[in-house]
C-alpha cells in the first residue's frame, strides 16, 4: 500500500464524537417528547363519534353551501376574502418603515437587532389575544378582524421585505450616481423599481396565508367565517362545518392557483 | 396577442430611419383599478373606519399595558409545565408530521413515480390536508381522542405532513438526475441509486425545512389551546378569561423567550445545513 | 471484445437513432466517435451498457448478448463498463471520497449502503483511485467546490473504482476549457495505456480526438461513414462526416438548432 494514500487517510476529518452528540441529544429529545402525549379519551366510543364526523363533514350541508344571501357560506367566504385583503394591505403598509428599521444595510447594528426583536415579539403574541385587544377598540365583527388579520402580517411582511432591501443590487445605484442623480432619483430609479415586484409578491403570498389562517379570527368573533365554523362543530353539526370547509378548500385552491400564478409573473418579469 | 392589446392598441414609436418598435399598452392602469374596487368592496363589508381607529386606538394599549406594566413573576411556575407540553407536542407532531410525508413526496415527484396520474393525486392530496384549518383538525382531535396533548400533536402532525410533504417533492424535483443516472450506469437497482444518489442533495434542505417547520409549529402550538388541545394555549385562554392579565403577560414573555432560544438554536443548525 | 452485428435503434417517435451498425473493438483500444450533434454518437455509446436498447441486430460484448440481460444480471454486466458523463454527474453535496466511494455501493450489503458505512480497505482503494487521476489532496472537500476539470478527475476515479474493462465516455470534454481539456484527455490516454481498458469517447472537437485516439469512427445520421486508424483521417474524411460543416483547421460549424 502507497505511503501517501496512507498518509491522506489519517488525515480524513473525523467528526464521530459531534455526530454521536447530535444523534443521542436528538434521540433524547425525541423519546422526551413522547412522555407529553396524554389525552382524557372521549366521552363514548371515540370510533362511533371518528365516523360521525367523516360522514356529516363528506355529506355538506348543500342548502348552506349555495345560500346566497348573507347568512350562507358564499357570503361568509366574500367576507373573508375581504378581511384577508384589507387585513393584508394594513400589514403591508405598516411593514414598509419596519424593513426599513431592521435591515442591516441601512442602519446601525443595535436598532436592526431591536428592531427585530420586535418584529420577534409581535409574532409571538397568538393572534387570538390581539383578536381581543382589537374586539375592545371596534367591537366584535369583520373590523377588529382585519385589524388582527394586518398585525399577525407584520412578522412575516416585514421579514421578507427586509430580506428584499438586503439583497438591493447596488451597483446600480452606484451607475445613477455616476450619471449625476441626486437621492430621490436614486431612490426613485435605482432603488424602487428593485423592491416593487418583491413588495408586491410577498404581499400576495401572505394574502394566501392570511386567508388560511382566517379560522382562528372566528375564536374571538372578529368575523369571516370561523365563528359560524366551530359553532357548528362544537354543536355537532358537521354536515354545516362540511358545508363550509368545502368552501374554504375550494376558494383557497383557486386563490392559491392564482396568486403563484401572480407571483411568478412578478418574479420573471 | 391577447385582447387586452386589441382594445389597447401599442403604443408604435417610429426611428428617422424609418425602422419602429411597438410598446404595449400598459397593464398598470388595470391593475389598479382591480385593487381599488377590491379595497371599496373591502371596506365597504368590513366597516373598515378610519375615524373610529383613530379616537379609539388607545383602548388596544390598555390591555397591552395591563399585561406588561408589571406581568406576575410569580405565575411563572404555573408556567413551566405546559410550555414544556407545547414543546413536546411540537416536537413530536413535527417529526411524525415530516417522517410520514416522505414516501408521499417521493410518489408526487415526476422523477421519480413514473405514474402521471399517481403524481397528481397525491399533489391533490397534499393541496387539500393543507387548506384544512389546523384549529378544525385539533377540535375534531379533541372530540376522538379527548382534551390533552394528544390532540395537538395530531393535528401538528397533520399539518407538519403536508407542508413538509409538498417542500419535499419540489425539492425532489429539482435534484440533479445526473448522479442518478451515473449510478444507474454503474450497475446500482434504482432504490440504490435514489438513496445514494438523490438523498445527499435533499436531506440538508429537508432538514433544514424540518426545522423551521418545528419553529413555526412551537408559536402555532400556542392558539391550539384555545380548543383544548393541550399546551400553553389551555392557562393562557383560562387567564385572558378571568382578565387576570399580568399573568397572561408572563404567558407571553415566557413563550417569547422559548421561541427566541429555539429559533437561535434552529437557525443555528439550518445556516450549517444549506 | 464489443462486437454490433448490423444493430439499428429507433425511437418511439419513429426516428432512427442508428441503422445498420457493424464493428468490432478489441480490448484495449482507444476509440474516438466523431460526428455532428444527433448524429446518433450517444446513443451508439450508450446501447454498449444499455442505458438505450437496440431494437434490431445484435450486440455483444465478451459474447455476452447485452439484449438479452435483465434485472440483476444486467446490473452485475454494468460493473464491468464505466461511464463518464459530460456533466460529471456528481453528487455535489457530498466529498470527494463519498463519490468515489459510490462506485463500491452495488456491491456491498444493503445495510452498509443505507447508512453510508465504508470499511477502511473501501477508503483506501478510493483513495488510490484519487491518487491515480492526481487529486489524493482534494479527496475530503466537497465536490461543488472543485473546477470543472477536477470534478471530471473524481468522476474519472469513480469509474476506476469499479474496476470496468470499458470505458464510455459521453462528450467528456465539452464542459471544459481547452487545457483542461487536453489534461483530461492524458488522463484517458494514461489510464487506457497502463491498464489496458478499453475506451470509447464520444468527442467534439477533432483535433483532441485525433491527438489523442488510435482509432477514430465517424457516424452521420446514424450510420458508420468513416472507421480506422486516427492518423489516416484526411480533410475529406471530415468534410463526408460533417456533411460539410467543416474547415480546414478542424473545426465544426454546428447547425443551428
Amino acid at each position: 500500500m502507497n505511503k501517501r494514500i496512507e498518509e491522506a487517510y489519517e488525515k480524513r476529518p473525523r467528526n464521530w464524537v459531534y455526530n454521536t452528540c447530535i444523534a443521542v441529544i436528538t434521540l433524547a429529545l425525541i423519546l422526551w417528547s413522547c412522555s407529553a402525549v396524554e389525552a382524557t379519551g372521549a366521552a363514548d366510543g371515540s370510533g362511533v363519534i371518528a365516523s360521525n364526523i367523516i360522514k356529516g363533514l363528506l355529506t355538506p350541508d348543500l342548502d348552506f353551501l349555495f345560500d346566497f344571501s348573507t347568512s350562507g357560506v358564499p357570503y361568509l367566504m366574500l367576507e373573508t376574502i375581504c378581511i384577508a385583503f384589507l387585513g393584508t394591505i394594513v400589514g403591508a403598509i405598516i411593514s414598509i418603515p419596519l424593513a426599513f428599521v431592521s435591515a442591516a444595510n441601512l442602519v446601525p447594528k443595535p436598532i436592526a437587532f431591536i428592531g427585530r426583536m420586535l418584529l420577534m415579539a409581535i409574532r409571538t403574541i397568538p393572534a387570538f389575544v390581539y383578536g381581543l385587544m382589537f374586539i375592545r377598540v371596534t367591537g366584535p365583527g369583520a373590523f377588529a378582524g382585519l385589524l388582527t388579520m394586518g398585525v399577525c402580517s407584520i412578522g412575516m411582511i416585514t421579514k421578507m421585505y427586509t430580506e428584499a432591501i438586503e439583497d438591493l443590487d447596488v451597483s446600480v445605484i452606484e451607475s445613477l450616481d455616476a450619471a449625476g442623480c441626486n437621492t430621490w432619483q436614486k431612490i426613485f430609479y435605482g432603488i424602487l423599481p428593485q423592491l416593487m415586484p418583491n413588495f408586491a409578491s410577498t404581499a400576495i403570498y401572505r394574502f394566501d396565508i392570511n386567508l388560511r389562517d382566517a379560522t382562528i379570527l372566528g375564536l374571538v368573533g372578529a368575523g369571516g367565517f370561523g365563528a359560524p365554523l366551530i359553532f357548528a362543530m362544537n354543536a355537532y353539526r358537521w354536515n354545516e362545518a362540511g358545508a363550509i370547509l368545502v368552501g374554504l378548500i375550494v376558494l383557497i385552491l383557486i386563490i392559491e392557483y392564482i396568486s403563484t400564478r401572480i407571483r411568478t409573473k412578478l418574479t420573471r418579469g | 396577442m391577447s385582447i387586452y392589446d386589441k382594445i389597447f392598441k401599442p403604443h408604435v414609436y417610429t426611428l428617422p430611419n424609418g425602422k419602429s418598435v411597438e410598446k404595449k399598452a400598459s397593464r398598470g392602469p388595470v391593475y389598479a383599478i382591480i385593487i381599488l374596487a377590491m379595497c371599496y368592496l373591502s371596506v365597504q363589508i368590513t366597516g373598515f373606519d378610519m375615524a373610529v381607529l383613530a379616537q379609539r386606538m388607545g383602548e388596544f394599549f390598555v390591555i397591552l399595558g395591563d399585561m406588561f406594566r408589571a406581568p406576575k413573576f410569580e405565575f411563572m411556575e404555573n408556567v413551566w409545565g405546559p410550555i414544556f407540553d407545547t414543546i413536546k407536542m411540537s416536537l413530536l407532531g413535527s417529526l411524525i408530521g415530516s417522517l410520514l410525508s416522505v414516501p408521499f413526496a417521493m410518489l408526487a415527484s415526476t422523477n421519480i413515480c413514473p405514474n402521471k396520474i399517481v403524481v397528481s393525486i397525491v399533489r391533490l392530496f397534499f393541496s387539500i390536508v393543507r387548506t384544512i384549518p389546523t384549529i378544525v383538525t385539533a377540535l375534531v382531535a379533541t372530540l376522538i381522542v379527548g382534551f390533552g396533548t394528544l390532540a395537538g400533536t395530531i393535528s401538528i402532525a397533520i399539518f407538519s405532513f403536508a407542508y413538509i410533504g409538498k417542500l419535499t417533492y419540489e425539492e425532489i424535483e429539482t435534484v440533479d438526475m445526473g448522479a442518478f443516472e451515473a449510478m444507474e450506469a454503474m450497475g446500482s437497482s434504482r432504490p440504490m441509486a435514489f438513496i445514494s444518489a438523490v438523498v445527499p442533495q435533499v436531506l440538508p434542505f429537508f432538514l433544514s425545512n424540518c426545522l423551521f417547520n418545528f419553529e413555526g409549529n412551537v408559536r402555532y402550538a400556542a392558539v391550539l389551546g384555545y380548543v383544548g388541545a393541550g399546551g400553553i394555549g389551555i392557562i393562557l385562554n383560562e387567564r385572558i378569561g378571568w382578565r387576570d392579565y399580568p399573568s397572561v403577560g408572563m404567558i407571553l414573555i415566557a413563550l417569547f423567550v422559548t421561541v427566541f432560544i429555539i429559533e437561535s438554536i434552529s437557525r443555528y443548525f439550518r445556516k450549517k445545513l444549506v | 471484445m464489443i462486437k454490433f452485428e448490423d444493430v439499428g435503434k429507433k425511437y418511439p417517435n419513429g426516428f432512427e437513432g442508428l441503422k445498420h451498425v457493424n464493428l468490432e473493438i478489441e480490448q484495449g483500444e482507444f476509440v474516438a466517435i466523431i460526428g455532428l450533434s444527433g448524429a446518433g454518437k450517444s446513443t451508439l455509446i450508450r446501447t454498449i451498457n444499455r442505458m438505450h436498447d437496440v431494437t434490431t441486430g445484435k450486440l455483444t460484448v465478451d459474447d455476452v448478448d447485452v439484449m438479452s440481460l435483465s434485472g440483476k444480471q444486467l446490473r452485475r454486466f454494468r460493473r464491468k463498463i464505466g461511464m463518464i458523463f459530460q456533466s460529471f454527474n456528481l453528487i455535489t453535496r457530498t466529498t470527494v471520497i463519498k463519490n468515489v466511494l459510490t462506485a463500491l455501493v452495488p456491491d456491498m450489503p444493503w445495510y452498509r449502503s443505507v447508512f453510508g458505512i465504508y470499511t477502511k480497505e473501501e477508503k483506501l482503494q478510493a483513495l488510490e483511485c484519487l491518487d491515480k487521476v492526481g487529486i489524493l489532496d482534494k479527496a475530503f472537500v466537497r465536490a461543488d467546490q472543485l473546477s470543472g476539470g477536477q470534478q471530471q478527475r473524481v468522476a474519472l476515479a469513480r469509474t476506476l473504482a469499479q474496476n470496468p474493462a470499458i470505458i464510455l465516455a459521453d462528450e467528456p470534454v465539452a464542459a471544459l476549457d481547452p487545457v483542461t481539456a487536453n489534461q483530461v484527455m492524458g488522463d484517458f490516454k494514461r489510464i487506457n495505456e497502463d491498464m489496458n481498458i478499453s475506451i470509447l469517447i464520444n468527442i467534439h472537437h477533432v483535433d483532441l480526438a485525433l491527438k489523442y485516439a488510435t482509432r477514430v469512427i465517424g457516424i452521420r445520421a446514424g450510420e458508420i461513414v468513416y472507421d480506422g486508424p486516427s492518423a489516416e483521417v484526411t480533410q475529406e474524411v471530415l468534410t463526408n462526416i460533417y456533411n460539410g460543416r467543416v474547415d480546414a483547421e478542424g473545426n465544426v460549424q454546428e447547425e443551428e438548432e
